[in-house]
């Protein structure tokens, strides 16, 4: 017994000394600013997501699970929330956590000076009040079966810390396992774990590190040589060579967002729908993930087959199928007999966007696709995105966890991000609908029709689902991918020590 | 010596005159980079109002007319105020500042093992003009010059990462932190960014050397009877240093060109990563007063140099 | 005939070498496409990412698509830019030189600050921004390089051409009432001939370099389009499956810009009377 006890002791001891440890990460991108409720790019959520928290958060199996907000209650007519919030949290700042705090963050996103691309998502919110110090009341205009979701989202921050007049773009205060001790710009980000954490024994790790390292193949070598203990997104050149090293592990995951061919539903050739589904029929899928993301992947549908309550199968839809024929005859019945040629502009800075261009030219040009590659610096890209001056674009699209997330703001005429120009009728009044209702049947039903006005003849030719990838040295544990890209799981990560 | 004093004076005219103009081309090239900084920020797939975007353009000053924002920026230069960056909040000079110290160590180091092998290889090759060994200097001289250092960058790291996988090449430290760990990551680097120095000096100290091993002082000394080697070493080189000082100007940019792209391969954190960065990342601040600052430090240097050259050549000291 | 014939014979062996390589890696550039044995575009996917073979005789990149016909339409892409830029540099810069150097005065004053400016910026520094304002690509690059060249043609023909305005043979012909386009045609820019020529194959070299360092950077030519800096990028992270694309077209960049720096070496010592033997 005795001795039991102290082989547990030095269990202990020896676990509490490798969690004395900073989990290096290696990521190719600075981050532009770290307010989460302005900056919306990955660069930027992969530092903040281990800095803020949201009133909920989202597990692995996308399920919607308590975070800052302990419990919840929605009243019959679905337009009232009340969340009960959790006691003894601590801001980075020193100051104790309180429904103040979630008013004063809801608010700032709601707020137009503070700009904040996340305002369309609570945009159905009238109201948002604290009842007491633990308790937050929001009453929504009409019922909305996303909120909480979106929610996970929303980082609440310091309401003492905003009066002061603090700027969340250099200095966060947050309520997250770590917090930020110092930013060498281009250099790293040097996190340490929040001392007066709510979850105990939580993070376990006492430090975390973002290395910036803009060369893919220096990081490959970071890894093997032990300078680095966590690439959380992994590009598949990478995880092909890397895999099977000694040394090394690869978790995978499927994710939400899809590389997608994005079309110009106002001006010719896609303003035919035909043309459109034209490209669709030239596209062979399964060739896209075999050869640019080595196999590890699904062929694009509307709706990733990670939202399993939700997506059809692809093969529902026969233009996701390759028939280069149909395609021939669908581009003579609108005109192009002697084939077409388009422009797509690409994004540039991602290598698996570039690569799916390229590939995607190819197979469209024996349907009688004559196609430009436009590749395309960053700001050139987003600012000829923003204006809906391209004819097409090659991007990648980030998924949501319910339907409405993504399907709204990109179909919906009028949708925040439709620069397609697309606007239909019949799927304007099935998004309207399955926003407002509260019914999950009546929902799913809406969304597998959409899902079929969306695959074939939809403004956006949904290419493939890439697994997400992260490559760790062995040793390092409790870290797990998340199909959002989250990146919770940093709080659980321990690395051996070195 | 008046005409001396006139000659720098006529020089600084131009120098600021030159600044001036480097200072409007600098901000009008960094302004008419499309996509500015509040789409970048937003990334490629967000949803907002184009209301939204003019508050954050508001926010960070991009709404006021390019002339206004433009004077505004000289105007706060030269009253020493470089401004913030955009991200970080830190003050611009810092970050240039932290930046420009890894650079200069790169680059300095780098020159400094360019002119230990390059000049005894010069002398050499000018020694045995016109034999094999002159042939087989200048080949691979040239091809020195001619290797992309990127590509010598990423085969050293493999080739580093095959025989001694524990060596330290990468995630930088300073110097006043861990000399000898900081020296160990900067090995690599300063090879590459030296190896088209070395050849870029050989052949310029050939040059040179044949130039003056023509001299008539050197034959002079050659006629009274001094050691060839002496004469080699004392009188040739002497006067075959002084076009290697007064190339420094231009090994800046060869130095500067190379630091660029090998701080991407090595992920150093020095000026050339600071400017693509902020150029990516359309960090305004930063990257206006950085290109600036830079560029001004490569004009001085080639002012001086052209002022020591008029001091120390001996033919237009006579 | 002779005369040629004669100089040739005359020339020294590491000239004659250098001017040979320069001529085959031109004809090799030109006849890229007779020489490809595929499409540079092809993608063969069942044989991607393999090394070398009958088939394939440098081995295949992530596509499929063959490394060797990539490697010569990269070198012929290679060329062009690097010409166009050199050749856009000389003619707009040496003009302006020579304009400069002959009229003087006020021409001059204004030419030579406009090229202290250009000529001030480190010229990767230069290069980068100008892309940054017209956006990546093959003929951005092809621009920013020529404009970043032109000050130094300007400045390398300026100097001489200084000099030659006030040689005696040059007033001699002015006294007699030559015009100034026939003077500068035909009197001076015969003998800046050798200048030129050094600097336009030095520069050819370095705008090789520079052209792959852009595309290293992701500013130069885009994919798909074969560039050898490009190719070196995209196969670096394959290094360890298949080294082929980044190896050979590493190569590549050096051999090219070998011949013209090689060249330009030899004919400066061919020209320089100090360094003649």
């Amino acid at each position: 017994m005795r001795k039991t006890l102290t082989l547990a002791a030095v269990t202990a001891a020896a676990s509490t000394a490798a969690a004395a440890q900073t989990i290096d990460v290696g990521t190719t991108a600075s981050p532009v600013g770290l307010d989460p409720h302005v900056a919306t790019a990955f660069s930027t959520k992969l530092i903040t997501d281990a800095v803020y928290e949201g009133l909920t958060a989202i597990d692995t199996d996308l399920r919607v699970i308590p975070s800052l907000a302990t419990d919840w209650s929605v009243s019959e007519d679905g337009r009232t929330y009340t969340f009960t919030l959790r006691d003894g949290v601590t801001f980075h700042d020193g100051t104790a956590f309180a429904a103040d705090d979630v008013v004063a963050s809801i608010e700032r996103v709601l707020d137009p000076d503070t700009g904040s691309p996340q305002a369309s998502r609570l945009e159905l919110i009238e109201t948002v009040e604290a009842v007491d110090d633990a308790t937050v009341q929001i009453v929504l205009e009409s019922p909305s079966a996303p909120l909480l979701g979106h929610l996970a989202n929303i980082a609440i921050m310091s309401k003492d810390f905003l009066d002061a007049g603090g700027d969340p773009q250099q200095t966060p205060a947050g309520t997250g396992p770590f917090r930020l001790e110092r930013w060498v710009p281009d250099t790293a980000l040097e996190l340490v774990a929040h001392a007066e954490y709510w979850e105990d024994g939580l993070p376990r790790a006492e430090a975390l590190t973002y290395h910036i390292v803009p060369e893919t193949a220096t990081l490959q070598l970071g890894l093997r040589s032990g300078a680095y203990d966590l690439l959380p997104t992994a590009d598949i050149a990478s995880v092909v060579s890397l895999e099977g090293q000694p040394g090394i592990e690869t978790l995978s995951t499927q994710e939400l967002s899809y590389g997608l061919i994005g079309f110009n539903a106002a001006e010719p050739p896609f303003d035919d729908a035909r043309v459109r589904e034209a490209f669709n029929y030239a596209l062979d899928r399964q060739q896209l993930v075999d050869v640019v993301l080595f196999g590890r992947g699904q062929p694009g549908a509307p709706l990733s087959p990670a939202l399993v309550d939700w997506a059809m199968p692809g093969d529902s839809f026969a233009c996701l199928t390759r028939d280069v024929d149909a395609a021939q005859a669908l581009l003579a019945e609108a005109g192009y007999a002697d084939g077409v040629e388009v422009t797509i502009n690409v994004l540039g800075i991602l290598p698996q966007i570039v690569d799916l261009a390229q590939v995607v030219q190819a197979q469209v040009a024996e349907a009688g696709f004559d196609v430009t590659l436009n590749v395309q610096e960053r700001g050139e890209f987003i600012q000829d995105w923003r204006n809906s001056n391209f004819t097409a674009f090659a991007s990648l699209n980030g998924g949501s966890i319910d339907p409405d997330g993504t399907f709204y703001r990109t179909f919906r005429s009028g949708g925040s991000t439709n620069v397609f120009q697309y606007a239909d009728d019949a799927v304007d009044r099935l998004l309207d609908e399955a926003r407002i209702g509260t019914d999950p049947v009546a929902r799913k039903a809406a969304y597998d029709e959409l899902q079929g006005l969306l695959a074939c003849t939809g403004p956006i030719a949904f290419l493939t689902f890439a697994d997400l990838h992260a490559l760790t040295r062995d040793g390092v544990e409790g870290f797990a991918l998340h199909p959002t890209r989250d990146m919770r799981a940093l709080r659980t990560t321990a690395v051996p020590a070195d | 010596m008046p005409a001396g004093l006139r000659l720098i004076t006529q020089r600084l005219i131009d120098l600021l005159f030159i600044l001036f103009g480097v200072s409007i081309l600098t901000f009008l090239m960094i302004r008419l980079i499309p996509g500015d900084a509040v789409q970048i920020m937003l990334g490629a797939n967000a949803e907002i109002t184009p209301e939204r975007v003019e508050a954050l353009r508001a926010q960070v000053g991009l709404d006021r007319p390019l002339v206004e924002q433009y004077f505004v920026w000289i105007g706060d230069l030269l009253t020493g105020q470089f401004g913030t960056s955009l991200w970080t909040g830190r003050p611009v000079i810092e970050e240039i500042g932290a930046a420009a110290v890894v650079t200069l160590e790169l680059s300095l180091l780098a020159l400094a093992l360019a002119i230990v092998v390059a000049v005894p290889l010069g002398c050499l090759a000018a020694y045995a003009r016109a034999s094999w060994l002159d042939v087989v200097v200048r080949v691979v001289t040239v091809a020195g010059i001619t290797i992309p250092s990127f590509w010598l960058g990423i085969v050293l790291l493999l080739i580093v990462f095959a025989v001694a996988p524990g060596m330290q090449t990468f995630g930088y430290v300073p110097f006043v932190e861990d000399p000898l760990g900081n020296l160990q990551i900067m090995a690599l680097p300063v090879l590459s960014v030296a190896l088209p120095i070395v050849a870029n000096l050989v052949r310029m100290v050939r040059t040179a050397m044949l130039d003056s091993l023509g001299q008539d002082y050197v034959r002079t000394a050659r006629a009274k009877g001094v050691g060839e080697s002496r004469v080699v070493l004392v009188h040739a080189l002497r006067a075959a240093l002084v076009p290697v000082v007064t190339s420094i100007g231009i090994l800046t940019g060869y130095l500067l060109a190379g630091s660029i792209v090998v701080e991407k391969v090595f992920t150093l954190p020095g000026l050339g990563r600071l400017v693509v960065g902020a150029i990516e990342e359309r960090n305004y601040p930063l990257l206006q007063t950085s290109i600036l600052l830079v560029t001004a430090t490569f004009v001085l240097i080639n002012f001086l140099v052209d002022i020591l050259y008029t001091v120390i050549d001996p033919r237009i000291r006579r | 005939m002779t005369a040629a014939l004669k100089a040739w014979r005359d020339m020294p062996t590491i000239l004659a070498v250098a001017i040979a390589l320069v001529a085959v890696q031109v004809v090799v550039a030109v006849a890229a496409p007779l020489l490809a044995p595929w499409d540079p575009l092809y993608q063969d996917v069942v044989a991607r990412l393999s090394g070398p073979s009958w088939a394939h005789p440098l081995g295949t990149d992530r596509f499929g698509r063959d490394v060797l016909s990539r490697i010569l339409y990269g070198y012929r892409s290679s060329f062009l830019i690097a010409f166009a830029a050199v050749a856009g540099s000389l003619l707009i810069g040496g003009t302006l030189g020579l304009l400069a150097a002959y009229y003087r005065g006020w021409t001059d004053r204004i030419v030579s600050r406009l090229m202290d400016v250009l000529f001030a910026f480190p010229i990767i520094l230069l290069a980068i921004g100008i892309i940054g304002v017209l956006g990546p690509g093959t003929f951005s690059t092809m621009l920013a390089i020529g404009i970043v060249y032109t000050p130094i043609f300007a400045r390398t023909v300026r100097g001489p051409a200084l000099v030659l305005r006030e040689a005696e043979f040059v007033t001699a012909i002015r006294s007699v009432g030559a015009v100034d386009a026939r003077i500068i045609v035909h009197h001076i820019v015969p003998n800046l001939v050798g200048v030129i020529l050094v600097q336009t194959s030095l520069l050819m070299s370095a705008a090789i370099l520079v052209e792959a360092s852009l595309s290293f950077l992701g500013l130069g030519t885009q994919p798909p389009t074969p560039s050898l800096g490009l190719m070196l990028v995209e196969g670096r992270n394959f290094l360890a499956l298949a080294p082929w694309d980044s190896i050979f077209s590493g190569l590549a960049i050096l051999f090219a810009a070998f011949g013209f720096n090689f060249l330009g070496d030899c004919l400066r010592d061919q020209l320089d009377p100090r360094l003649r033997d």
